[in-house]
């Protein structure tokens, strides 16, 4: 079924709809079935949209027929922040959630409330900077009239909506550990779930469930097994390669309700490009995992690049859909991974249905095992003198959302192509941080790719032979549309035939995922470009 | 279109070769090591410390210092001179003065930087990085059957010019272009030419011969683009690296 209330001038605004949305998943509602994965088509209420993580709208106001009728409708510069430590110029990299008429976005250590229908600015939240990694903030979530940013210095800070003012913060990450936080939190039922970031030295990952109210901790789950004798512990040497294992989890995860099970990618194993101090498969880094949200248990796990030695982050979004297979309909998962692999598995007990490279031949692995997991090549590890790959060293995809659309049930995605070669520098029996790199990006193409959800086989791709490419995520709705960044354009495509519909020229390149919502009657397409966020709504309307 | 490009390797991850400086930043990683305390520090850790954690400071019977909360919280030398002096546990305390607690505390604190900063990489790792497991006669011989149409002579001291074996390999495989490439740019029957500024799904910009701007739409506009880079790109799923070896123990013998 599908969350609906009233369209927007029969709205009740003193019900706010972020809580209806809770309260709704709350009282066990919500099938994830197909007609109900935008349980909240008018609003955007989380990082993706919906829990599914498909980034999939119904709204179909703005539609093929009328594209060519999109234009600007209000931009909306970031002011008066200024280069921001070793990242230089603010860039948008959050996709704001937006409820009740007004948008909630970031960028590291600042948060914004703007009228959705304007632009104007409602009120700023600034954090001081002390430390962290400020690479990108992906957001914040919403939880009745309260939301919660995550600083780089690893704060946990619970926000009024109304004001902006801070009502507690928790310290969730050690930045002098080298952790840092980006992601924007995933509200859950009554769970805040929040993970961490950072590979410079050596530490573990994990993911915790906070108290919406008190931002007390729930439970955390770890990225390896706690002790020797633990299951995954057999996919490790000893204790202390687990304790500093990595397996970073700074993407927002996705919900199934009727499962209750929570997706989750895991970052690269450490140290980085040095595996010889942790032979074995590195269990739970580098996977998707599935947990129980109101306990943190495994319930099942799929490793995209077991022993990983090529810094591939799995963080990617698992994008959670339903289609019929070989007759049957089926709760399915799909993940187009850092280390260029399409997967899709059964999402109530992780099997396998698809694994197949998209980007490169897949020439890093023998295979796949009978999970249908690559199976590293120990040949194609880190050399002294290099080792090539049929793939970008710096990965074949990344943080910027994918999208699946059941209207053509395709999987639609950002990604590069090309070689790359992986460095090993320590040798030595005790390697730690990186130990290696990656070394070239040589005769790399960025493409959008359609991947056929039942085979992994590419159904178009949009390509770019010279340096231009592909930024930020995608979008995909049902008015047979498919919007994404395009060499400094933002664009819409034909999802069906790949076919380039409509352009506007932004100040920057797309630097976050488009997404999409109705106000007063009047669907907005909503994307950032750098310092600017840009909303778009149709001429004459 | 170079710069665009950059910007999306940028937003897609930052990118790993960065000044030193400006990754430490970038990582947070406080004050940067005095390398003159640490240089003073490191007999001194030898001496004190090195042979229960370790002559690299990564553990040994006692703990790893690279991963200690201790040292990577210590600002001012504050938390590793109180241990050294009041010791914790089975460690003893040590009662020296404070200015050898600081070199040392500047040594362990320049390990860290050696292991957090992958951007001093290059420089820690230059003898790695310089190393080639290749042949050079079968390097000889591929250069030969594949490369020396093209490159007749123009490499005959590329060794000298890339001394880090890593880079020169890296440089031969897909060379970082210069200079821009020469494109062909036909519309409404004319015909131009010059240095490709800019080419995506939208715009095509180019500078003629005299230096003179010109920018066009893509809807009409014919571009063909000089590939100097073809052979390379032909050459790419072909390797073995056994081959990328023997051509870069070869072309690193051209001095």
């Amino acid at each position: 079924m599908r969350l609906l209330w009233a369209g927007p001038k029969g709205t009740d605004r003193s019900i706010h709809p972020a809580h209806i949305f809770v309260a709704f998943l709350l009282a066990g509602g919500a099938a994830l079935g197909q007609s109900s994965l935008s349980p909240s088509a008018q609003d955007w209420p989380t990082y993706n949209g919906d829990f599914s993580g498909r980034r999939y709208s119904e709204l179909a106001q703005i539609n093929q027929a009328n594209v060519d009728l999109l234009k600007i409708d209000w931009m909306f510069r970031i002011e008066g922040i200024g280069p921001q430590r070793g990242v230089g110029n603010p860039v948008i990299k959050s996709t704001p959630l937006m409820v009740n008429g007004v948008l909630y976005f970031t960028i590291p250590d600042h948060v914004f409330a703007i009228d959705a229908r304007t632009g104007a600015r409602i009120w700023q939240y600034d954090a001081e900077d002390h430390g962290g990694h400020l690479v990108g903030q992906r957001g914040v979530g919403m939880y009745g009239n309260w939301l919660y940013f995550m600083t780089p210095d690893g704060w946990f800070i619970s926000l009024n909506a109304k004001d902006g003012k801070e009502r507690w913060r928790k310290k969730v990450a050690d930045e002098k550990l080298q952790y840092f936080t980006t992601m924007a939190p995933l509200v859950v039922k009554n769970h805040v779930l929040i993970g961490v970031g950072g590979d410079a030295m050596d530490v573990r990952g994990y993911l915790e469930s906070r108290n919406p109210e008190t931002g007390d901790l729930e439970w955390r789950w770890w990225s390896e097994p706690l002790k020797m004798g633990d299951p995954g512990s057999e996919t490790w040497p000893n204790q202390s390669a687990m304790d500093h294992g990595g397996g970073m989890t700074w993407m927002p995860g996705t919900y199934d309700p009727e499962l209750n099970l929570i997706y989750w990618g895991t970052g690269n194993a450490n140290p980085v490009f040095a595996g010889q101090s942790r032979k074995g498969a590195n269990l739970y880094t580098a996977s998707i995992v599935a947990l129980n949200p109101d306990t943190g248990k495994l319930v099942w796990y799929f490793q995209a690049s077991p022993h990983d030695t090529h810094d591939w982050d799995n963080v990617e979004t698992p994008v959670l859909f339903d289609a019929v297979i070989d007759g049957k309909p089926r709760k399915l998962l799909g993940q187009g991974s850092r280390s260029g692999w399409f997967f899709v598995l059964d999402r109530t007990d992780g099997k396998n249905l698809v694994s197949k490279p998209f980007s490169g031949t897949g020439n890093w692995a023998k295979g796949v095992d009978a999970k249908g997991q690559p199976i590293p090549d120990p040949a194609k590890e880190p050399k002294v003198d290099g080792s090539m790959i049929d793939m970008p060293a710096l990965g074949a995809t990344n943080w910027p959302p994918p999208s699946y659309s059941p209207q053509t049930e395709t999987f639609y995605l950002n990604g590069t192509e090309g070689y790359g070669i992986a460095y090993l520098y320590d040798t030595s029996d005790q390697p730690e941080g990186y130990g290696g790199g990656g070394g070239g990006n040589f005769d790399m193409r960025s493409a959008l790719f359609a991947l056929d959800i039942r085979t992994g086989a590419t159904r178009w791709k949009h390509e770019h032979a010279q340096g231009a490419g592909m930024t930020g995520g995608v979008l995909t709705t049902a008015g047979k549309l498919l919007f994404t960044g395009d060499s400094g354009h933002f664009a819409a495509f034909d999802p069906a035939k790949g076919a380039l519909l409509w352009d506007q020229r932004l100040t920057a390149p797309v630097s976050n995922g488009p997404s999409t919502w109705m106000l007063n009657g009047k669907q907005y397409i909503i994307v950032g470009a750098g310092d600017t966020l840009y909303a778009f709504t149709l001429a004459r309307r | 279109m170079r710069l665009l490009f950059l910007i999306t390797v940028a937003i897609c991850a930052f990118a790993q070769e960065r000044p030193p400086g400006s990754l430490r930043e970038f990582l947070g990683l406080g004050a940067p090591p005095d390398p003159a305390a640490a240089k003073k520090g490191e007999p001194l850790y030898q001496a004190n410390c090195g042979g229960c954690h370790g002559q690299n400071a990564r553990g040994g019977q006692a703990p790893d210092l690279l991963r200690s909360v201790t040292v990577l919280h210590d600002e001012k030398d504050e938390e590793i001179g109180a241990l050294i002096q009041k010791g914790r546990g089975a460690m003893p305390p040590f009662p020296l003065s404070q200015e050898a607690i600081h070199d040392i505390s500047q040594y362990l604190k320049l390990q860290v930087e050696l292991t957090a900063n992958r951007g001093t990489y290059n420089a820690t790792y230059s003898a790695q990085r310089s190393q080639t497991s290749g042949d050079s006669a079968k390097g000889r011989a591929f250069f030969e059957a594949h490369c020396r149409t093209c490159h007749a002579s123009d490499l005959a001291k590329i060794g000298a010019k890339y001394p880090q074996a890593a880079t020169l390999q890296s440089r031969w495989i897909w060379p970082a272009r210069r200079e821009l490439p020469h494109a062909v740019v036909i519309v409404d029957g004319q015909t131009f030419e010059g240095s490709l500024v800019t080419l995506d799904d939208f715009d095509v910009a180019l500078r003629d011969g005299d230096g003179a701007y010109h920018s066009w739409s893509r809807t009409g506009a014919k571009v063909r683009i000089d590939d100097k880079l073809a052979g390379h790109r032909a050459l790419l799923a072909r390797y073995s690296d056994d081959d990328l070896h023997n051509v870069t123990a070869y072309l690193a013998g051209l001095k």
